[in-house]
């Protein structure tokens, strides 16, 4: 007989859960997918995995995700990766039915996979299609990934969807008007379906995470690109930051999995329709 | 063969399963999984092929595991994939291991891939040539889960987890599945021999994935016979059974290629679902999986272990007839009847109740031994006293054994002169002055006294006995005060007869020798440190044996002793401040009477100085507690619920009540006092195993002698332990053992009722009530609207309410309890009916009401007069409209009313009511005009 089903190698918040991750090749999502793993979770790890024309910045890629996946793997994971781009209704419920077929069952989704830039103008600098995708894949991509998994969730009267928002969810940023009014959608998104689903006990949550460190590990790159959009350096960018957080410090990927953990988990069973910042008290200025 | 015996169920603490899993998915008890090894070198593509040629429209998955296949990491990848239901079709999942090997797990719904059908699939991976196409199996839905047998002792709070262990038999023969039923069938006829067993098996009968079968098991039926007749019953085609009773145990069965893992359910498919398997040595395996909610770790491995006993004799090669079988052997039956043992051996040496008490008085002749309203009473002032009155007795012509009734108002005449009949050598027939005088006459009769000691003018005359008054016998032995009068009985003679009304038939005399009182004394003196810093109360009527307790418990540890007048025992708040005036330490009470104390304790000024409470005479509910427990922390006051029996000589066990068990609405009663032991007995007169109910018999030193001149009932309740050869007493008492050794009482045999075929606790009802939030106290009785016709009974229920209505309660109701279980009416009381000696009356509960009693505001007028005043607290103690000249008792007033309408006065500002004017004036316009004058 092997070691207690409850007491996996990290832990067991998540034993015997199947938790969708959108995203996952690299930053939050591979933060959350590995946390997941520790945690006892089985996981479908989903990406696009290839840049995206009008995304001034390269995206995921297929290897990023392999490495993912096997780090949920060595986790003691069994993994399902998926290719797949959020704006694309009928790939995500084909991913959505192969999940089920794999796992038997959906728990868990986490609606990370967004896009930072095209950024970096003023509303009136922004073109028609830099705003039309900002608003595709960073709003509609969750409101779609909702669409293919509600069914699954709400049929069995369980589940837990975390949407990954943002500070900018909560507050303005000069020059990222488009990606404030996603990120606000995304609030807004979270509010209304957790109504929609309170009656047959699906919980919707939204996640807002500060400014989060680029991380070597899990390949990190939104404050960058943040940076660079805004035409300034890293180093001074961080700097910036720093001075307005509270606390100090950045946040770190681990910090926002950890978060999405305890929602995922049936530890929050009662939290639903909530906003939690994980900003080091940055929106509370 | 290695060893008869089973090998030990579990090593590991009887507090959880070796396993635990959280609730399972939708699906899982009805899913079966195969795992089979596949041997380098594995070909993924060939895999596929094969899946595809057998289970077209299966897909394979492949998941590498970055670990080696005899790693924790690879075992819980495998436990994982097969513990993962699939929806519909078949699921095939390729587990590849860092080293060469693979595992496939195949995943099917039994009903569509049945187990021969998904062995056939298996074995084409290793190039098996049957056709392994699905067979599908229709599947029966069994009666729903509810909340597990009686004897299952779950864990309410475990919700949908549940539990996994296993056991090796060497040696054990496999048998087949129809033994293994014959096994099951036994034991269950054990375990709850009021019904026929119900057993279940999956896939033990082609085309039928669960199969429910009663089994009958007559006592005569050889094992073999009885393994027969189901290896018949399994070869028939399906029966119809129209309704699935509930199944509490299952079996399913893994006796294929042992090379395989097979797992015949992913989650337990009944309560218990025991699997009988091989492990590698090829040795029978048993594993069990049971939910937690249902089925606690220890008791599934005790019903796994009588399982595997009762298995061997079945299989024996002379079987025994289904009575004569163990379900354990002798050793573990050895276990179960020390369990019901106290932990320390008894040291007490038998003697007369004066002789101990003589011991007193010669220690401490100036302590306090008893006090009254105005009257103090030392040790040697009662000891003359009593010598007095005793050589009255003995001037009365009174003789060593006879019977001398006594019937005297509670006061310190009264145990002056319970303690001179025993100095007389003869044993006193306590009666309540308060008895009707049928009753009165019926004791006197039927003891055939010798002297009546009362005072009670009203006492009925019964020819050839007399009565004389305490006065007149101290008048006449005046000249005996130094020395009581030489008798020659010893301790094992009768000290007293208290009648006891069952609930049929007579009431009949329980006769009780001197040295089953002492040793009371010497099994609980140490324990609760009783000694002549003690203050006790003498609350209860001296016809009820809690009052033995009081008065011996006292003057045998050199305490003081406050007599309790009548009117002040009725009233919580008189009693309270009794209590607080008197420093009393040790109080005893009935629960019922507790819970009125209890409220008064919350309003009352004065500090406690209450060391130790005993509860005895009824079950208690142990919740209503709490507020106790907030003022009165258990470092300061200590808690002792004692179950008992007039035939026990009061009391037979003794446990601490803590706010933890309180929490946990705790029905246990603890261990048995040094010199007593408990077993639980089935209506057979076998013992049952830990966690099953069965009737409480009684041993040991306060076993009674019997009952007075009725040799019959003597033989009938009081026999000899076989096993031991000491005395016992059948008590009529439901309880059973917990694992631990404490003892759970149940409630009363008579009160499992049957009520349209379904055999019902009422008692169970009583505690699912008294759970509910908001009920202070609860009663249950069961009613024929025709006394003569079964079809027009209903449940009655009557409940004492903190907070809420009826309406909520009966919601609650309906989600822990099944529908023939729910009472036909829920009656909202002030307070319930208490009897003379403080337990609930249930002759006294009003018919019910249809509609629950509205506690709100009076019909008419109130509050600018008195009698308006009266007149809603009235209304709202009845629930129902009443007049001015209605009688407080015509209307079903009782005490315990009194004392509610008492407080509800308070609180709407209306003047302070004593007990007693109300009493002496019962209608409401006597009532207001004694108020006005007073």
């Amino acid at each position: 007989m092997s070691a207690d089903a409850t007491t996996t190698a990290g832990g067991a918040r998540l034993a015997g859960k199947t938790a969708i991750v959108t995203g996952a090749a690299r930053g939050i999502g591979r933060a959350c997918a590995t946390a997941f793993a520790a945690q006892g979770a089985d996981l479908v790890l989903l990406d696009r995995a290839e840049d995206l024309p009008g995304v001034p910045y390269p995206l995921g890629t297929a290897s990023q995700l392999a490495h993912t996946v096997a780090l949920c793997r060595d986790l003691g994971a069994a993994v399902l990766p998926v290719r797949a781009d959020v704006r694309d209704l009928a790939a995500l419920v084909a991913a959505v039915e192969q999940a089920c077929e794999r796992f038997g069952t959906v728990d868990v989704l986490v609606n990370n996979a967004g896009i930072a830039a095209p950024s970096g103008k003023t509303a009136d600098e922004i073109t028609e299609d830099e705003w039309s995708l900002m608003i595709d894949v960073d709003l509609s991509g969750a409101w779609r990934m909702t669409k293919a998994v509600g069914k699954v969730m709400t049929g069995r009267r369980a589940g837990s969807i975390v949407n990954v928002a943002s500070t900018a969810g909560l507050v303005g940023y000069r020059h990222f008007a488009g990606y404030v009014a996603a990120k606000h959608g995304i609030v807004g998104l979270t509010r209304a379906t957790a109504l929609d689903y309170a009656p047959m006990k699906v919980r919707v949550n939204a996640l807002c995470p500060g400014s989060v460190r680029d991380d070597h590990a899990v390949e990190g790159r939104m404050l960058s690109e943040i940076a660079r959009s805004l035409d300034v350096p890293v180093a001074e960018h961080e700097e910036t930051f720093l001075q307005a957080q509270p606390m100090n410090a950045l946040i770190e990927p681990e910090d926002v999995a950890s978060a999405a953990v305890w929602l995922a988990s049936d530890e929050s069973r009662q939290v639903t329709g909530s906003v939690l910042t994980v900003d080091g008290g940055f929106t509370t200025r | 063969m290695r060893t008869l015996q089973p090998s030990p169920p579990s090593t590991r603490p009887a507090t959880g399963p070796a396993r635990r899993h959280p609730a399972a998915p939708a699906g899982a008890p009805d899913c079966h999984a195969l795992r089979i090894r596949l041997d380098p070198p594995v070909d993924d593509d060939l895999v596929g092929a094969r899946l595809a040629a057998h289970a077209g429209a299966a897909r394979l998955w492949v998941e590498p595991v970055a670990d080696a296949a005899d790693s924790p990491a690879a075992a819980r990848r495998r436990d994982r994939e097969l513990a993962r239901p699939v929806a519909a079709g078949l699921r095939a999942v390729l587990i590849r291991y860092a080293d060469d090997p693979a595992d496939l797990v195949l995943v099917a719904r039994r009903d569509t891939w049945d187990p021969p059908a998904l062995r056939r699939l298996g074995a084409a991976f290793r190039g098996g040539t049957a056709d392994p196409a699905p067979t599908p199996a229709t599947d029966r839905p069994t009666a729903p889960a509810g909340g597990g047998p009686a004897w299952g002792l779950g864990d309410p709070r475990a919700g949908d987890a549940w539990g996994e262990d296993r056991t090796v038999l060497p040696g054990h023969p496999a048998g087949d599945p129809a033994s293994w039923l014959a096994a099951l069938a036994v034991l269950l006829a054990r375990y709850q021999p009021e019904e026929t067993p119900v057993v279940g098996a999956l896939g033990v009968r082609a085309g039928e994935d669960v199969t429910v079968l009663p089994v009958a098991t007559p006592d005569d039926l050889p094992l073999d016979a009885l393994t027969a007749r189901l290896r018949d019953r399994l070869a028939a085609p399906a029966e119809a059974a129209p309704e699935q009773p509930a199944v509490p145990v299952g079996l399913a069965f893994d006796l294929g290629d042992p090379a395989d893992e097979y797992v015949p359910c992913l989650a337990p498919r009944f309560p218990l679902t025991v699997v009988v398997g091989r492990d590698a040595d090829g040795h029978v395996e048993l594993r069990w999986r049971h939910r937690l909610r249902a089925v606690s770790p220890a008791v599934a491995a005790q019903v796994v272990r009588h399982l595997a006993h009762l298995h061997r004799q079945v299989t024996a090669a002379t079987p025994p007839p289904v009575a004569a079988a163990n379900l354990d052997n002798p050793a573990e039956r050895e276990k179960v009847a020390v369990l019901g043992r106290p932990a320390r051996a008894l040291a007490s040496t038998p003697r007369r109740l004066p002789e101990v008490f003589a011991d007193r008085v010669a220690e401490q002749p100036d302590a306090v031994a008893l006090s009254a309203e105005d009257a103090r009473v030392s040790y040697r002032e009662l000891d003359e006293w009593s010598n007095r009155l005793a050589h009255g007795l003995r001037a009365r012509g009174v003789r060593d054994g006879d019977l001398v009734g006594v019937c005297l108002d509670r006061s310190a005449e009264l145990v002056a002169t319970l303690l001179a009949v025993l100095k007389a050598g003869a044993v006193y027939v306590p009666m309540d002055t308060a008895y009707p005088a049928d009753r009165l006459a019926y004791t006197v009769r039927d003891s055939g006294l010798a002297v009546l000691v009362t005072t009670h003018a009203e006492f009925p005359r019964v020819d050839g006995v007399t009565a004389v008054t305490p006065a007149a016998l101290a008048e006449a032995g005046a000249t005996g005060v130094g020395r009581p009068p030489a008798v020659t009985g010893g301790p094992a003679d009768p000290a007293y007869v208290i009648y006891t009304s069952g609930s049929t038939g007579r009431p009949k005399g329980v006769v009780v020798p001197h040295a089953n009182v002492v040793a009371l004394l010497d099994a609980t003196r140490d324990d609760f440190g009783l000694g002549p810093a003690d203050v006790w109360t003498f609350f209860h009527s001296a016809a009820f044996d809690f009052s033995v307790w009081e008065i011996w418990g006292a003057l045998l540890t050199g305490g003081h002793l406050v007599v309790v007048p009548y009117w002040v025992s009725r009233s919580p708040e008189q009693f309270h401040e009794l209590l607080v005036e008197r420093r009393v330490t040790v109080l005893n009470q009935t629960p019922s009477s507790f819970a009125q104390l209890v409220e008064a304790d919350r309003e009352a000024a004065g500090p406690l100085a209450v060391r130790l409470v005993i509860f005895g005479g009824e079950p208690l509910d142990a919740r209503s507690l709490l507020p106790w427990f907030d003022r009165h922390p258990e470092s300061a006051c200590r808690l002792v619920n004692m179950f008992g029996i007039t035939e026990t000589t009061v009391h037979v066990t003794a446990g601490d009540v803590t706010r933890a068990g309180a929490l946990a609405a705790s029905r246990s009663v603890g261990r048995p006092l040094p010199g007593w032991s408990v077993r639980v007995r089935d209506s057979a007169g076998r013992p049952v195993p830990p966690g099953v109910p069965g009737e409480i018999h009684v041993g040991g030193v306060g076993v009674a002698a019997g009952y007075l001149g009725r040799p019959d009932l003597t033989a009938e309740r009081f026999g000899v332990d076989p096993e031991t050869g000491e005395r016992t007493y059948r008590s009529g008492d439901r309880g059973r053992l917990l694992p631990d050794g404490t003892l759970e009482h149940l409630g009363r045999i008579d009160n499992q009722v049957k009520l349209r075929g379904f055999r019902i606790e009422l008692d169970e009802i009583r505690s699912v009530l008294t759970e509910c939030p908001g009920v202070a106290a609860a009663a249950v009785v069961l009613r024929r609207t025709d006394p003569d016709d079964p079809a027009t009974g209903r449940i009655d229920a009557y409940v004492v309410l903190t907070e809420g209505g009826a309406a909520p309660l009966r919601e609650r109701l309906r989600r822990m309890l099944p529908e023939y279980m729910l009472p036909a009416t829920i009656t909202v009381l002030p307070a319930l009916p208490t009897t003379a000696n403080g337990k609930v009356d249930r002759d006294a509960l009003p018919e019910p009401a249809a509609v629950p009693a509205t506690p709100e505001a009076p019909a008419e007028g109130a509050g600018d007069d008195l009698a308006g005043g009266l007149l809603g607290v009235w209304q709202q103690v009845f629930g129902r409209p009443v007049g001015i000249a209605d009688n407080f008792f015509e209307l079903g007033g009782n005490s315990l009313l009194a004392v509610r309408m008492a407080a509800i006065m308070r609180e709407r500002g209306l003047p302070r009511l004593h007990p007693r004017t109300l009493y002496l004036n019962p209608t409401l316009r006597g009532l207001a005009d004694a108020l006005r004058s007073g």
